[in-house]
């Protein structure tokens, strides 16, 4: 019985290593993943490039341009364009804003209570259009404070960041990628495995031995298990040690839960595997159904809350969803099972529940 | 070994004879350091039957498609219906058929769909086109599954239908992969019967089979090792030559003469 | 040309016979622009917050109140002490939690500038940031009610002189992430499909043996490699189309600008996705590694064609290997046609650089297939 499984387990490994394609899988693209998305991915937005129309012309203007100009966040690139010619700048892409003073500026600075400036933004992207009303709002509170001695703030919003005090998008970014590698990894090549011994008509070979279905099963997953166990580990150490992304929780407890995860995407890449036929359709479906609503639906990089009811429900049904806060929670919050006690019992309710299926599905399939 | 060699001299006929539908000499192929064709020359006449005999691996497919110019050789001369290999593949391709060891029919075409698709690409007319496939259908006796799957027809009839499209732009020499593996006996003799109608045409047949029946039907015979040509002549002279019943025992011969 | 027409004929009845497959050109489009369109959103909304009111005051609870009325937080009630705020935040089940001290009211009114504190969960940063800006945008409504009622007020307000900032959104007024992130899916979309397809319908045969028994063909290789690209051209096309009618269905999304304009980028745009489809093809000995080599390199270029992440926002090194993606400039394209209706006189640049890219990939994916098997 041992032996058997073992030879399985064998097999297995043997298959892994001399394929060089499931070798760049399972080492290179992590790696390249990780480096590219821990660099690419950076929320600080800089050179934000603004066009600047002084109707003014005065040293009050002129103080306004100077605080804009220092700041890293903006880059001047064309002034005192008539206003008509906006259009055709932003469409040339050669200015994401344009500010306009107006003349009457620095009279109105004395005289009235409130002065306006107006800004026009390029709002196509939204989120940057977003950043940049907002930091020029920031610029005018500092240039309102420094004419305004005797303005004060009625009461002071005191911010303290927990967890990321500095907001470090790798913080963010890397336990993610964790969550999303490991999934490609595990469902992918299991659901291909299983379904290439089908389709080369192995698995009628194995099947005509005196092999149980549970024992193929379980044969084939525990090499993968391993291997994307160890993958896990491997991102986990280069982003603690390269990215620095702190590591408060428990190393053990975030094993265990690695383990966990892994059992789940490969459920999933079996029972895609149960239901496909051919490579093609499996790493078709594996792609389609797990991966990309995976990577947009997990909270990855789109928040969840901020996302219709539906989808919001959907993204219950995602494993990463529910690894994802406990990677992050152990990883940067020091949570320890207590915390995550919910997160956990999903991971595992899905998993048997996607076992249960997919074992049952197989031995249909063999009778 | 030598006395091989000058047989194979013996058979090598001066290129330029006209006569010829494949002449070919010292043809070597490597793969790497591997030498799956070595300095391999024989010649096959226009309306001959022509077998090339081996276990797997012996350069047989090799041959076949450095001939058909899928594969480019590494030396060595060859010329196919008066054509060069090295520069002249595409011309080539016009007055050849071939068909694999692997089916190579469209399985989610229907038979029609599939001659007509291999009509067009030879460059056929639409009218020629639909004279070939009633020609094709009637010969084949197909017409009631004319508009079915490929995928769904007998194997047997796949490969002759295989074989005959194929045929569609009526080539001279027909390249013959492998092509009965895994058919039963009663199709294999009709396919044979086949073979024997296009060599009566004045087609020229280069077969390459496992089956030492098979190996009886053909005009001339040539067995490979090891990516040389070891034996080449008429069976009924090499089955003299060894002093054997039948082709089986010559070929278990030569096997067992190069083991020593 | 004649033998092109039948390999094209021939490649439509393949693929009109494989409904799974039809199925998931024609499906798949609808499907993405419908949940991609709708999950992915840049917008931050709904953040799930608590407030700790330690005051109990007239004026703590009008703070209360302005956080409980707002789209921007999905208020969760409140708290006793800042400690079970942060219990809360440890467990994920509030981003954020303003903590109102003890005395705001008395401090605020004697001019002590009470401290409200805002703790934020900073694991998402640019959540975390946003949610902050949103927060401090409500106090400074109050602040700015509140000020007269400052002991010293009487005396300066008038001495008072504030600017402000009249903003005016150009092109996507609402400031919707939908409208950027849906010409977006357009792109990625085109881009999977043809060079999925490509790779997977030369390598099918590959697999089966027809490319060599088409090889053995007088056809040429020009008129192969146009026989499997035209029928894919077409396919991709045609989805797209399916994709533009979904958004402007679903979203209301229709571009501004000229369709013929788009539709000749987009042509531009799948020389390139088609030649690396070749280019897989030709790399791949079966169709899972075709299939695994467009998926690798779709992966990156996705990523770094600013679909998501600005490109502006990424580090130099980074921003220049952009250059190498022809998704960045297809995707700009896009985005400025349907967004700001640009004309192709603004958009020469990317079709030039398209041009490129595509010309050099289909060249070196046509001289890398041969018609020979070694």
């Amino acid at each position: 019985m041992n032996r058997i499984l073992l030879s399985i387990i064998r097999k297995e490994f043997h298959h892994i290593l001399r394929d060089p394609q499931t070798l760049v899988i399972i080492i290179i693209q992590p790696i390249i993943m990780l480096f590219l998305y821990g660099y690419a991915i950076t929320l600080d937005m800089k050179q934000i490039e603004i066009a600047i129309t002084d109707y003014s012309k005065t040293p009050q203007s002129r103080q306004l341009i100077h605080q804009i100009e220092s700041t890293s966040f903006f880059k001047v690139t064309a002034f005192d364009i008539p206003e008509r010619g906006f259009d055709r700048l932003f469409k040339e892409r050669k200015a994401r804003c344009a500010l306009i003073i107006p003349s009457d500026f620095a009279r109105s600075l004395h005289s009235k209570q409130n002065t306006k400036i107006q800004l026009l933004v390029d709002a196509s992207d939204p989120n940057a259009a977003n950043y940049i009303y907002k930091y020029l709002l920031q610029i005018n509170a500092r240039f309102t404070f420094k004419n305004n001695p005797h303005l004060v703030q009625p009461f002071l919003m005191e911010p303290r960041i927990l967890y990321n005090p500095d907001l470090k998008a790798h913080n963010f970014f890397v336990p993610g990628l964790i969550a999303i590698i490991m999934l490609l990894i595990s469902s992918l090549l299991t659901s291909i495995a299983i379904v290439r011994e089908k389709e080369r008509g192995t698995m009628e070979q194995i099947l005509v031995s005196p092999v149980r279905p549970l024992q193929i099963l379980v044969g084939k997953v525990i090499p993968y298990i391993l291997i994307a166990f160890l993958d896990g580990v491997l991102i986990v150490a280069l982003g603690h040690l390269w990215f620095r992304v702190p590591i408060i929780g428990s190393g053990l407890f975030l094993a265990a839960t690695l383990i966990l995860y892994v059992l789940t995407g490969l459920s999933f890449g079996l029972l895609v595997s149960t239901i496909t036929d051919s490579q093609r359709m499996a790493m078709l479906t594996t792609l389609m159904a797990t991966i990309l609503p995976t990577i947009m639906l997990s909270g990855f990089i789109f928040p969840v809350a901020s996302m219709p009811k539906i989808f919001q429900y959907l993204s219950i049904t995602i494993p990463a969803t529910h690894f994802l806060e406990i990677i992050r929670g152990i990883m940067l919050k020091g949570n320890g099972l207590a915390d995550l006690t919910r997160q956990v019992l999903f991971l595992f309710g899905i998993s048997f529940f996607l076992l249960l299926l997919s074992v049952k599905k197989f031995r249909t399939t063999l009778e | 070994m030598s006395q091989i060699q000058n047989s194979n001299t013996a058979d090598t006929v001066p290129m330029e004879d006209d006569t010829m539908a494949v002449s070919v000499r010292e043809l070597t192929r490597n793969f790497g350091k591997f030498t799956a064709v070595d300095r391999v020359s024989f010649s096959v006449q226009k309306g001959e039957i022509f077998g090339f005999l081996g276990a797997n691996g012996a350069g047989k497919t090799t041959t076949i498609r450095m001939l058909c110019g899928l594969l480019l050789p590494t030396s060595g001369q060859a010329s196919i219906a008066g054509f060069n290999v090295y520069t002249e593949a595409e011309q080539i391709k016009m007055h050849i058929g071939y068909m694999s060891q692997r089916f190579s029919l469209y399985e989610d075409l229907t038979v029609r769909e599939n001659i007509q698709f291999y009509g067009g690409v030879y460059g056929l007319s639409r009218k020629q086109i639909k004279e070939k496939t009633r020609e094709l259908l009637d010969y084949l006796n197909l017409w009631d599954q004319a508009n079915k799957l490929t995928a769904d027809l007998p194997l047997g009839w796949k490969q002759r239908m295989a074989l005959s499209t194929t045929l569609l732009h009526d080539p001279q020499i027909i390249f013959l992969d492998e092509p009965t593996s895994g058919v039963d006996p009663v199709s294999r003799r009709n396919f044979w019967l086949l073979i024997y109608k296009l060599a009566a045409r004045g087609k020229t047949v280069f077969v390459t089979t496992h089956y030492m029946d098979e190996a009886e039907y053909c005009n001339r015979l040539s067995i490979m090792r090891f990516g040389k040509i070891v034996e080449i002549g008429p069976p009924g002279e090499l089955k003299a030559k060894y002093h054997a019943r039948t082709m089986q025992d010559v070929f278990m011969n030569i096997e067992h003469r190069e083991e020593r | 040309m004649q033998r092109i027409l039948y390999l094209i004929q021939k490649e439509f009845r393949q693929i009109l016979r494989e409904p799974a497959f039809l199925g998931l050109i024609f499906g798949a489009p609808l499907i993405q622009v419908l949940i991609l369109g709708f999950a992915i959103t840049t917008d931050v909304k709904n953040v799930p917050m608590i407030m700790v009111d330690q005051d109990h005051s007239q004026m703590s609870n009008r703070l209360v109140e302005a956080f409980s009325n707002t789209k921007s937080f999905h208020f969760l009630g409140q708290v006793g002490t800042a400690k079970e705020a942060v219990h809360l935040l440890d467990r994920n089940k509030i981003k954020l939690a303003v903590v109102i001290p003890p005395h705001f009211e008395r401090d605020l009114k004697t001019g002590r500038q009470p401290r409200v504190q805002l703790l934020a969960d900073g694991v998402d940063g640019n959540s975390a940031g946003v949610a902050l800006s949103y927060a401090n945008q409500i106090a400074l409504k109050l602040q700015k009610q509140w000020f007269p009622r400052l002991p010293h007020a009487p005396g300066t307000v008038k001495e008072i002189h504030l600017t402000g900032i009249e903003a005016r959104m150009l092109y996507n007024p609402s400031l919707e992430s939908v409208n950027n992130i849906v010409p977006g899916i357009l792109a990625v979309l085109v881009m999977l499909i043809t060079s999925f397809l490509t790779g997977m319908t030369i390598v099918r045969e590959k697999e089966i043996g027809t490319l060599e028994q088409l090889m053995v063909t007088p056809i040429r290789r020009g008129e192969l490699i146009l026989g499997k690209v035209i029928p894919l051209i077409i396919v991709g096309l045609l989805l797209f189309t399916i994709a533009i009618i979904s958004a402007g269905l679903v979203f209301g999304l229709w571009m501004k600008g000229n369709i013929l304009t788009l539709y000749g980028m987009s042509l531009l745009f799948m020389m390139t996705t088609l030649g690396m489809g070749i280019f897989a093809s030709t790399l791949a000995r079966n169709q899972q590694q075709s299939m695994f080599i467009t998926w690798f390199l779709g992966i990156f270029a996705i990523l770094l064609s600013g679909f998501f992440i600005p490109i502006e926002n990424m580090p130099r090194v980074i921003q220049w290997i952009t250059y190498l993606n022809p998704v960045r400039y297809f995707m700009i394209v896009i985005r400025e046609i349907y967004l700001k209706g640009t004309a192709l006189h603004y958009l020469w640049k990317e079709a030039l650089e398209m041009t490129v890219f595509g010309g050099a990939m289909l060249t070196m994916a046509t001289l890398r297939f041969h018609k020979r098997v070694g």
